[in-house]
C-alpha cells in the first residue's frame, strides 16, 4: 500500500488536503480583510496627513477587530419589501467566487492547492462571478439607490472584464501557458514580465481597479450620488461580507498582478530556502494593495459615462493593438522577447503621453460646440 | 474505493439542469427564472468538467454565467418586482407548441442515443492545445463563419438602438 506525506494514506490525504487548503484559504481571506481594512484607513490617514486608528491596542491595530464584533454584533435589519431570498443569497453569491480563487494561487515552490492547467482562465472566470451577486443585490434591496447601483456594476464589470482578459491574453502569450506555476517559472532570473509587457501590465492595473470597484472606479458604491449604491440596504454581517468579498477581490487580482508580472514568488534565497517564496510573494502582493490604496485617496471618482468611454475607446483598442504586436513579434522573432519589450515601452510612453493631449482636444472640441450653441441661442 | 462518486455526481448534475431547466420555463418569477438558468449553465459546465474538458468548463461559466445571465438580469431589473399573472399569454399556444417540440425534440433524442461507437473522451480533453488546434486547424471554416455571423448581429443590434443624434449631445 502506497503512503502519502506524513505518511498519511493518500486516500485520507487527499480529502485532508482539501480541507487544509480551504481552511487556509478562508483564514487568509477575513485575516487579509482585517489587516486591509486597518491599512486602508491608516495609509489614507497618512496620505490625508492625520492620525487614522490610534487608540484601541498598539498603533490603533485592535481597531478592526473592535469593528469585527461590532459588525458580527449587529442586528440583522432588513427592509420589509426586500426580495428576501435573493437578499440572503447575493452576499453568498459575491463571496464563494472570492474564496474559491485562493485554490489556484501559487504561493510558494510546491505551495499551491491545485496546479490547475487553465489556471488563469479559472481565476478570470470565478472574477467574473462577482457580478451576479451584486446585481442581485442591487435589485433584491428594492430600492432606486441599490438598484443604479447594481446596473452601473453590471455595465462596468463586464465592460472592463474585455481589457482584463486581453491583457492577460498577451501575458499568456509570452510565457505559454496557462498555468500559474508555469507562467511564474517562466520569469526566471531580475527580467520579470514587467520589463517585457508594461503596456499589458497598464491596462490590466486600470481594468483591475474597475473590476474591484475600488476608487476611481467605484461608481456602484458612489456615496455622492447613491447613497451606498448595492449596498444602501445592507448592515451588519451582510455588509460585511460584502467587504469581505471586496478585500479579498483585491488581494487576488494583486496575486495576479505579483505572479504575472512580477516572477510570483521567486526573489532573492528562494532556492536555498523554498518557503521563504511565501514571504515574497505576499511582500510583493501588498506592495500593490498599497498602490490600490494610494490610487483611491489620490484620485476622483470618475463620472460613469467617463468610464465607459475610457473603457471602450481607450482600454480595449490599446489591448487588442498590443495583443496583435505582440503575437506578430513573437512569431517574426522567435527567441528573443527584445523588440516585444521595446514596442510595449513605446506604447507605455505614447498612452501616458497622448491620453492627456486626446483629453485636451475633446475638451476645446467641447467648448467650441457649447459656445456655437449658445451664439445660435443668442441670436 | 471512490468510484462510485463520478456517477452519484453525474446524477446531480442531471437532476440539477433537468429541474433547474423545467423551473425555467414554469416559474412565474421573472428574476427566479434568471438564477435558475444560471444554475443550469453552472451544471452543464460541471458537465464538462466530469469529460475532463476544463477549458471548456470554464469558459462556459465565463461567458453564460458571467456574462450573458448578467445582460438577462440587467433587462430584468427594469421589470416590477410584484409577479405578475403573465402565465394567461403561453396557454393558447401550448398545443401547438407541444407538437412542434414532439416533431424536433424527440427524433434529437433517439439521434443522441444511437450513436454506436460512442468513443471514450480524450484523457486531456482540459488542455489548450489540442483544442486549438481542432478550432484553427481542422474548424477553422465554421469557426469563421461563426465569428462573422456574430459581428453581423453585433452591428445589427449598434445600428437598431443607435438614436439619431443632433451632435449637440453632451458626451464630455
Amino acid at each position: 500500500m502506497s503512503v502519502g506525506p506524513f505518511g498519511i494514506d493518500p486516500t485520507i490525504w487527499a480529502v485532508l488536503r482539501l480541507v487544509i487548503a480551504i481552511a487556509l484559504a478562508v483564514f487568509l481571506a477575513m485575516n487579509g480583510a482585517l489587516l486591509q481594512v486597518y491599512l486602508e484607513r491608516k495609509v489614507q490617514a497618512i496620505i490625508q496627513d492625520r492620525y487614522g486608528p490610534l487608540h484601541v491596542g498598539p498603533f490603533g491595530l485592535l481597531q478592526t477587530f473592535a469593528d469585527a464584533l461590532k459588525l458580527l454584533s449587529k442586528e440583522d435589519v432588513r427592509a420589509k419589501l426586500t426580495d428576501s431570498a435573493f437578499f440572503i443569497a447575493a452576499p453568498a453569491i459575491v463571496f464563494a467566487p472570492m474564496l474559491g480563487s485562493f485554490v489556484v494561487l501559487p504561493f510558494a515552490k510546491d505551495w499551491t492547492a491545485i496546479d490547475l492547467n487553465v489556471g488563469l482562465l479559472y481565476l478570470t472566470t470565478l472574477g467574473s462571478m462577482t457580478v451576479l451577486g451584486i446585481v442581485i443585490a442591487g435589485w433584491a434591496s428594492n430600492n432606486k439607490y441599490s438598484l443604479i447601483g447594481g446596473l452601473r456594476s453590471a455595465g462596468q464589470l463586464i465592460s472592463y472584464e474585455v481589457p482584463q482578459i486581453l491583457a492577460l491574453v498577451t501575458v499568456v502569450l509570452v510565457a505559454g501557458s496557462l498555468s500559474l506555476v508555469r507562467i511564474t517559472e517562466a520569469q526566471q532570473g531580475p527580467f520579470v514580465n514587467v520589463l517585457v509587457l508594461p503596456l499589458a501590465f497598464l491596462v490590466y492595473l486600470i481594468s483591475a481597479l474597475a473590476e474591484t470597484n475600488r476608487a476611481p472606479f467605484d461608481l456602484p458604491e458612489a456615496e455622492s450620488e447613491l447613497v451606498a449604491g448595492f449596498l444602501t440596504e445592507y448592515s451588519g454581517m451582510r455588509w460585511g461580507v460584502f467587504f469581505l468579498a471586496e478585500y479579498g477581490e483585491v488581494t487576488i487580482v494583486s496575486s495576479i498582478m505579483t505572479t504575472l508580472w512580477f516572477g510570483g514568488w521567486q526573489g532573492p534565497g528562494v532556492d536555498a530556502v523554498p518557503v521563504l517564496g511565501i514571504l515574497w510573494f505576499t511582500l510583493k502582493t501588498y506592495v500593490f494593495v498599497l498602490v490600490f490604496m494610494w490610487i483611491r485617496a489620490t484620485l476622483p471618482r470618475l463620472r460613469i459615462d467617463q468610464l465607459m468611454g475610457f473603457c471602450w475607446k481607450v482600454l480595449i483598442p490599446v489591448a487588442l493593438f498590443n495583443i496583435m504586436v505582440t503575437s506578430t513579434l513573437l512569431l517574426a522573432f522567435p527567441g528573443t522577447l527584445w523588440p516585444i519589450a521595446i514596442v510595449n515601452w513605446v506604447g507605455v510612453v505614447a498612452l501616458v503621453l497622448g491620453l492627456p493631449a486626446l483629453q485636451r482636444r475633446r475638451l476645446h472640441r467641447f467648448r467650441d460646440r457649447v459656445g456655437a450653441a449658445r451664439g445660435v441661442a443668442a441670436s | 474505493m471512490f468510484d462510485f462518486i463520478e456517477p452519484v455526481v453525474f446524477a446531480l448534475l442531471t437532476l440539477g439542469i433537468v429541474s433547474a431547466g423545467t423551473a425555467v420555463v414554469l416559474i412565474n418569477r421573472i428574476t427566479s427564472a434568471a438564477l435558475l438558468m444560471a444554475f443550469t449553465f453552472l451544471c452543464v459546465a460541471g458537465m464538462f468538467l466530469l469529460l475532463g474538458a476544463e477549458t471548456i468548463a470554464l469558459f462556459q461559466v465565463l461567458i453564460y454565467v458571467g456574462a450573458i445571465t448578467v445582460l438577462i438580469l440587467y433587462g430584468v431589473m427594469f421589470t416590477p418586482q410584484q409577479p405578475r399573472p403573465y402565465g394567461l399569454f403561453f396557454q393558447k399556444q401550448t398545443p401547438a407548441a407541444a407538437v412542434f417540440v414532439a416533431a424536433i425534440a424527440l427524433p434529437v433524442l433517439f439521434f443522441a442515443f444511437s450513436f454506436p461507437d460512442a468513443k471514450e473522451p480524450l484523457a486531456r480533453g482540459g488542455d489548450l492545445v489540442p483544442l486549438a488546434t481542432s478550432l484553427f486547424g481542422d474548424f477553422a471554416f465554421p469557426f469563421e463563419v461563426a465569428s462573422v455571423l456574430l459581428l453581423a448581429a453585433m452591428v445589427g443590434a449598434i445600428v437598431l438602438v443607435k438614436r439619431d443624434d443632433d451632435g449637440s449631445g453632451v458626451d464630455q
